[in-house]
């Protein structure tokens, strides 16, 4: 035995030049996995590590959500890529809500984050993570079903400058700058900036659809042990693609926006238990457009040009505290949030202000070494100017995780929980605008068996929704009156292999009480490694095939294919091809009242560089 | 002693490739900084070594008592490593003879009263020693140490 440790010594001492060498790449390693703060309490965990994003050249938010089980990511009239329930083209709804961070950048609009933040570059972003569940019971937030959890990269750790560049074989260019450092008393910042220029030109019958458009990202992050302040800016000017045109190609159009935030977190206590945020929002939305035909989704279609000028203005306050008693940990919080339409809200009706106080409270026990049981409960209440009625909304959930045995587990959730209606939704309902809330009741099971390279899991999921809050093409938004039902299954299975090179496969299927207008089942597969100086990656994205109506809609398959070289441990030269069946999703459209299916996108190929110095 | 966190080290990795659920807080980047700094005191002090880190969390105070003996003071280690924003003079007055380690390559420059920073830099971990510091404190690393000394 002591001759085997000793040969292992010699053999480990060979390879590395010396311990602190191999504690070093190991250091390095654990960091690239991003784990530090996943929290399963939240939901059914997704994660995208710094070496996932690496490896795979994920580029924007939007790589990352085109693959997610149980949703669609498809382009609405407005050339954007914006997620789905499976099974359905839902458009903007509140099921998704999206974190820089401790920050919610949905919209306050619409509460979308595709406008402004769907092509959001990866450069700046150190890992995602992605929690299937109600998640506001933790972070106090307004509610939702997915949390889509963004974490930036930190000046600490960045330390020095990185320079990407990007052109595409469809004439897209991104052109984006980081700066950090970390000062001697502790404070350390990380400055990032971008310039995205978008190109497409899509064919429609014998018309051009364009879909241009520019994009600015700036981003600050200033923190030290106890403090962390952000600040985001983006704005974007961008064809109007379809846009509302009655003949699904207008004469002229153009969107533009310009969002804002700063975001204050403190901690405080030795532990960092008691932790307050404070941030501020500003959102504005320009959108002009020209049809001599007219336009779909508003009152009246004889509108020939439209136009709005919005602008929206959030403060939000909010206090968490979290403490351990015997089995017990418990978590407590208040919020506070005051969501104002500041401009532009000439619709007929007077909702522009909505006021949110929330309490929550979270205990986990621990009722043996490999049971825990958790409970959520969160009290909301709504002050809403003008005609809708102040509300008073619970949620609650039950959950609970088990591990009999160290490779098996099981995690299970049963959730009450709503979706209040928006601004947008209460603008677009010409019928009743006075929107009920939609109530979800959500259970959900998971089971994950890991070996040492491997892991497989499943998670049955089962949803009950009333008052679903549905775009009906001529009066616009309205509470669906029937109970909406969908059940399904998420597979998932990985193995690593040496070298970080790993499989990751998925398929999902999912029923829904409701005519099918998307797929709804899908999957992937992919695959990605290192060696020496190279990393590569491939990868197929399946969505099944349906029919809508009298439109056949064939299955997609985008398949994709990546290498990069790094030239030295500071320059690296990518090459990433998407799409390369020519396989894209499609969506449902409507041109003066007649359904037809779109591409989403085309095929394309992206040379990228990356420097460090 | 180096032998012994070298055993650790491999046998913690040896089956931590997959998980099933990630119940406690993940240490593991922490657990392998105190090895990290555990490995950098061993081959800077002969005999015991007692580590001080001012304002020291209880997680930490959990990881690193792993590794080390934890002293609540600057005179009882022989070994202080900062990691917070704290005055120095305050903790540790006048304690030259002791080895101070930092994790911000800024306090390094600044301060000669550290022997080096375990610190990150361009997005990867990085060790530093001071070549004069080291000589200064009569400290003779063995040669695997060289591409971590810096002579300015």
């Amino acid at each position: 035995m002591k001759l085997l440790i000793l040969l292992f010594i010699i053999f480990y001492t060979s390879l590395f030049s010396s311990n602190l060498d191999y504690l070093l790449q190991e250091y390095d390693t654990v960091n690239q996995k991003s784990l530090q703060t996943v929290d399963e309490k939240l939901g059914h965990v997704f994660l995208y590590s710094q070496k996932d994003i690496k490896l795979m050249q994920y580029q924007k938010l939007n790589d990352i959500l085109k693959e997610l089980p149980l949703l669609n990511l498809n382009k609405n009239r407005y050339g954007l890529s914006s997620l789905s329930l499976a099974g359905t083209k839902t458009t903007v709804s509140g099921f998704f809500r999206v974190f820089i961070n401790d920050h919610e950048i949905s919209s306050l609009y619409n509460q979308s984050a595709a406008l402004s933040w769907g092509d959001l570059p990866l450069d700046f972003i150190d890992y995602v993570e992605i929690y299937y569940g109600e998640s506001s019971f933790s972070l106090g937030s307004e509610t939702g079903v997915y949390f889509i959890r963004l974490y930036t990269k930190k000046g600490i750790k960045e330390n020095g400058n990185e320079i990407n560049l990007k052109g595409s074989s469809k004439g897209s260019s991104s052109e984006s700058f980081t700066n950090a450092g970390t000062f001697e008393n502790g404070w350390t910042y990380l400055f990032y900036g971008n310039n995205q220029k978008e190109k497409e030109t899509r064919k429609y019958k014998n018309d051009k659809i364009l879909n241009d458009g520019n994009r600015r990202y700036l981003y600050l992050d200033i923190s030290n042990d106890n403090t962390d302040i952000n600040m985001a800016y983006t704005d974007l000017k961008k064809d109007s693609y379809m846009g509302l045109s009655y003949d699904a190609v207008p004469e002229d159009g153009e969107i533009a926006t310009k969002d804002f935030f700063v975001d204050v977190t403190n901690y405080f206590l030795n532990d960092k238990s008691l932790k307050t945020n404070v941030s501020v929002d500003v959102n504005n939305l320009d959108n002009s457009e020209i049809n001599k035909e007219g336009m779909s989704f508003l009152p009246v279609r004889g509108i020939k040009i439209f136009n709005k000028d919005l602008e929206f203005t959030k403060v939000k306050a909010s206090v968490s505290k979290s403490f351990e008693y015997k089995n017990n940990n418990f978590l407590t919080g208040l919020s506070a949030s005051e969501k104002k339409y500041t401009k532009g809200n000439n619709t007929n009706n007077d909702f522009d202000k909505e006021d949110i106080t929330s309490v929550v409270f979270q205990d986990d026990y621990n009722l043996t070494d490999n049971l825990v049981l958790i409970g959520n409960a969160k009290f909301d209440k709504y002050k809403r100017s003008g005609f809708l009625e102040d509300i008073s909304e619970e949620l609650y959930r039950i959950g609970a995780i088990y591990t009999p045995f160290e490779n098996f587990g099981l995690k299970t959730f049963y959730t009450k929980t709503y979706l209040p209606p928006s601004f947008f939704d209460v603008d677009y309902a010409f019928l009743d605008k006075n929107l009920d809330v939609q109530k979800y009741r959500i259970f959900t099971i998971e089971g994950v068996y890991t070996t040492q390279k491997s892991k497989t899991g499943v998670t049955y999921h089962n949803v009950e929704i009333d008052d679903f809050i549905y775009l009906e093409p001529t009066i616009g938004f309205m509470n669906i009156d029937h109970r909406i039902k969908t059940s399904g299954y998420i597979y998932s299975y990985e193995y690593l292999f040496e070298n970080s090179n790993k499989i990751q496969i998925n398929y999902f299927t999912t029923t829904l009480s409701e005519t099918l207008n998307n797929s709804n089942k899908g999957g992937y597969v992919k695959y990605m490694g290192e060696y020496d100086k190279f990393e590569y990656f491939t990868s197929v994205l399946y969505r099944n095939s349906y029919t809508y109506k009298n439109l056949d809609i064939d299955s997609s398959y985008d398949f994709s294919l990546g290498i990069a070289y790094n030239i030295n441990k500071n320059l690296k030269i990518s090459l990433k091809g998407e799409n390369l069946f020519n396989d894209s999703t499609e969506s449902l459209y409507s041109d003066s009242g007649n359904d037809f299916a779109f591409d989403d996108y085309e095929r394309s190929a992206t040379l990228s560089l990356k420097w460090k110095f | 002693m180096k032998f012994i966190i070298f055993l650790i080290t491999l046998i913690s990795f040896v089956n931590a490739d997959q998980y099933t659920f990630l119940l406690n807080k993940y240490d593991k980047e922490l657990e392998l900084e105190a090895k990290i700094i555990s490995n950098i005191a061993t081959a800077s002090i002969k005999g015991e070594i007692k580590l001080y880190i001012p304002e020291i969390s209880s997680i930490e105070n959990d990881i690193y008592s792993k590794f080390f003996i934890l002293t609540n003071s600057c005179e009882d280690a022989n070994f202080i490593f900062i990691k917070r924003n704290v005055d120095l003079d305050f903790y540790c007055k006048n304690n030259n003879s002791k080895l101070f380690f930092t994790n911000n390559y800024e306090k390094l420059l600044n301060n000669d009263r550290y022997l080096g920073a375990f610190f990150w830099n361009k997005s990867r971990p990085n060790i530093t020693f001071i070549k004069a510091r080291l000589e200064k404190q009569k400290i003779e690393l063995s040669k695997d140490y060289d591409k971590f000394v810096e002579d300015f």
